[in-house]
């Protein structure tokens, strides 16, 4: 299949409802597009409503009201045609234990039509693009979490899908099984798959999408760019310390130039000012040029720029488990 | 509406070979019969002597047909043990996220539970052999009880099937395990009909098993007068269609309401 036509939405989701027994509203009037060739991030803690979204998009779950049309084709009245287009790698990757990598990938081939050789083919291909040949005749069940994670990718590409859904591909991988992972679904895009993931690590969100939307309680929050969104919660912030806090005043007057000298809040640490700087890391040399024509003696100078999470808690009013701390670079 | 016959092949031979990878299918369906059947034939032999029994050459060969009919029974219920955990797992979600019909799905299931009763059939009658068993059938008598056996166990794979997806419960379909044993014993799987108590043999009438084991006696037997061939196709073929339409139907729910 060609890949898809770059200004078509490869996903368009038009005020998705998805309610569950009791009245639970794990999808509540959802709208989104992505464009064809991206990757999609989507971001947000468990229970956001992330895998239901994925499930629908998928066609394994049926929306209460709204619409999704997936590679231009409508979820419900087309499902079949989606299947044709879209790969999928589902959370926690449900994989037969008891058969081989292999023996699972010529299957996936028979389930999308294709004939005993090339499905053999193409077993073969897939091993290798994912570093799993040597493994591919043991049994599943002697996996690494990486390997099966790995084969599960492979999985999904049998029939070189358009769409490629990842319904969190790297919750509990070591680093190292995460940044290989990383490289094949970039290399993937680089191709041509649009790739709609769903994460809850906002590294992997910043790594990898294009464009990410947060989702919290069903409904998207923010969309945007990781940049853009970073940018909405504020400039990066130039810290620098003091030696002495009574030279606090004339280190404010010194970086003045560089961008909103933040007033010293009562009660905190007097040796300690705050510019509001749009240029980033770039503020370092001319604030230690400065602070050093005043005579000021500084103790340290870093930069903290706004994170994914800082972003999430401004939207959201919470913060994600597990988030990394703001990105700082010091002198 | 046309068979997927790739999709179903592919599936019923991962669902065979994953069967003789887990030994705790392979338990109940091949060793678990051959030990009711060693209890059987060495414990109760003596019922050939009653009055009503009918005439055979070997009381092994009587009691084979319902240890058969036993094995195709746990076929069929392990089947749906092992959809169930497909659906537990969320490896059916693999299946269904795939451009496939889904009664393929249900034919696929089924098609690896036909192949194990096949296969298990063939294993009962051969170590029957050096233990005295003889099928003065022949080659057709053989062949026709293989047969029998193996659309008797698709009949109740679709339960087991329909009732996986309709529960999605593993646990479930593992604590129905004894009923094998009341549709076993309400049909003459051991005895003759003729011996079974009124309310017993009252039963056996509905059970469609009672047929499979009768004709498959008179096809081991060469000997129509223990059963008729006609009837037991009849009832394991009515029983496979009917519940593989069950099976679809509970596809069809499940997908429906979720």
């Amino acid at each position: 299949m060609p890949p898809l036509d770059a200004a078509a939405p490869a996903v368009e989701v038009r005020g998705l409802v998805r309610e569950f027994k009791g009245g639970i509203r794990a999808v509540d009037g959802l709208d989104l597009e992505v464009r064809g060739g991206e990757i999609y991030g989507f971001l947000g803690p468990n229970g956001a409503g992330k895998t239901t979204l994925v499930r629908i998009l998928t066609t394994l779950l049926r929306p209460t009201s709204g619409s999704a049309r997936v590679a231009g084709y409508d979820v419900v009245t087309d499902a079949d045609r989606v299947r044709r287009s879209i790969g999928v790698a589902l959370q926690e990757a449900a994989i037969d234990p008891l058969m081989t990598g292999r023996e699972l990938l010529r299957m996936q081939g028979a389930l999308h039509a294709l004939r005993g050789s090339e499905a053999k083919r193409r077993a073969s291909e897939l091993l290798d693009r994912v570093g799993l040949t040597t493994a591919g005749d043991r049994r599943v069940g002697g996996y690494s979490g990486g390997m099966r994670r790995r084969l599960d990718l492979a999985l999904a590409l049998v029939h070189r899908p358009d769409v490629l859904f990842l319904d969190e591909p790297t919750t509990g991988l070591d680093p190292t099984s995460r940044a290989a992972l990383w490289r094949e679904v970039r290399s993937l895009n680089d191709e041509g798959t649009t790739v709609f993931l769903t994460t809850q690590y906002l590294e992997e969100a910043e790594q990898l999408a294009d464009r990410v939307g947060i989702i919290a309680g069903g409904r998207l929050e923010a969309e945007g760019t990781p940049d853009v969104l970073k940018a909405r919660v504020g400039e990066p912030m130039l810290i620098v310390t003091v030696d002495d806090p009574a030279d606090a005043d004339a280190a404010r007057e010194a970086l003045r130039e560089l961008g909103r000298v933040e007033p010293c809040a009562p009660g905190g640490t007097p040796e300690r000012v705050v510019v509001r700087t749009v240029r980033g890391k770039e503020a370092i040399p001319p604030a230690i040029r400065a602070l050093d024509e005043r005579g000021v003696a500084v103790a340290s100078v870093e930069v903290e720029s706004p994170t994914l999470d800082d972003v999430f808690a401004a939207v959201t009013g919470s913060r994600l488990e597990g988030a990394a701390e703001p990105e700082s670079a010091a002198a | 509406m046309s068979l997927e016959p790739r999709v179903i092949a592919a599936l019923g031979r991962r669902a065979l070979s994953v069967q003789f990878r887990r030994a705790q299918l392979l338990m109940p369906t091949f060793v678990l019969p051959l030990m009711l059947l060693a209890v059987i034939a060495s414990g109760t032999s003596s019922a050939q002597d009653l009055e009503g029994f009918p005439a055979v050459g070997s009381y092994l060969s009587f009691v084979l047909p319902g240890t058969i009919i036993q094995g195709a029974l746990l076929a069929g219920l392990t089947s749906g043990i092992a959809l169930a955990s497909d659906i537990e797992s969320g490896f059916f979600d693999r299946l269904l996220a795939a451009p496939v019909r889904r009664v393929s799905l249900v034919l696929g299931r089924l098609a690896g539970t036909l192949g194990l009763s096949v296969l298990q059939t063939a294993f009962f009658l051969l170590v029957a052999l050096p233990f005295g068993a003889r099928y003065p059938g022949g080659v057709a008598g053989l062949a026709g009880t293989v047969v029998l056996a193996a659309v008797t166990a698709v009949g109740i794979g679709g339960i087991a099937a329909a009732i996986a997806l309709r529960t999605g419960s593993l646990s479930l379909m593992q604590s129905i395990f004894p009923f094998v044993f009341v549709l076993l014993f309400t049909a003459p799987a051991f005895f003759p009909r003729e011996l079974l108590t009124p309310v017993l043999a009252d039963l056996a009438v509905f059970n469609p098993l009672t047929y499979v084991v009768e004709a498959s006696r008179g096809l081991l037997a060469g000997d129509a007068e223990l059963g008729s061939p006609i009837a037991g196709l009849g009832a394991s073929l009515g029983l496979a269609i009917a519940t593989t339409a069950l099976a679809v139907f509970a596809l069809a729910e499940r997908l429906r309401t979720t």
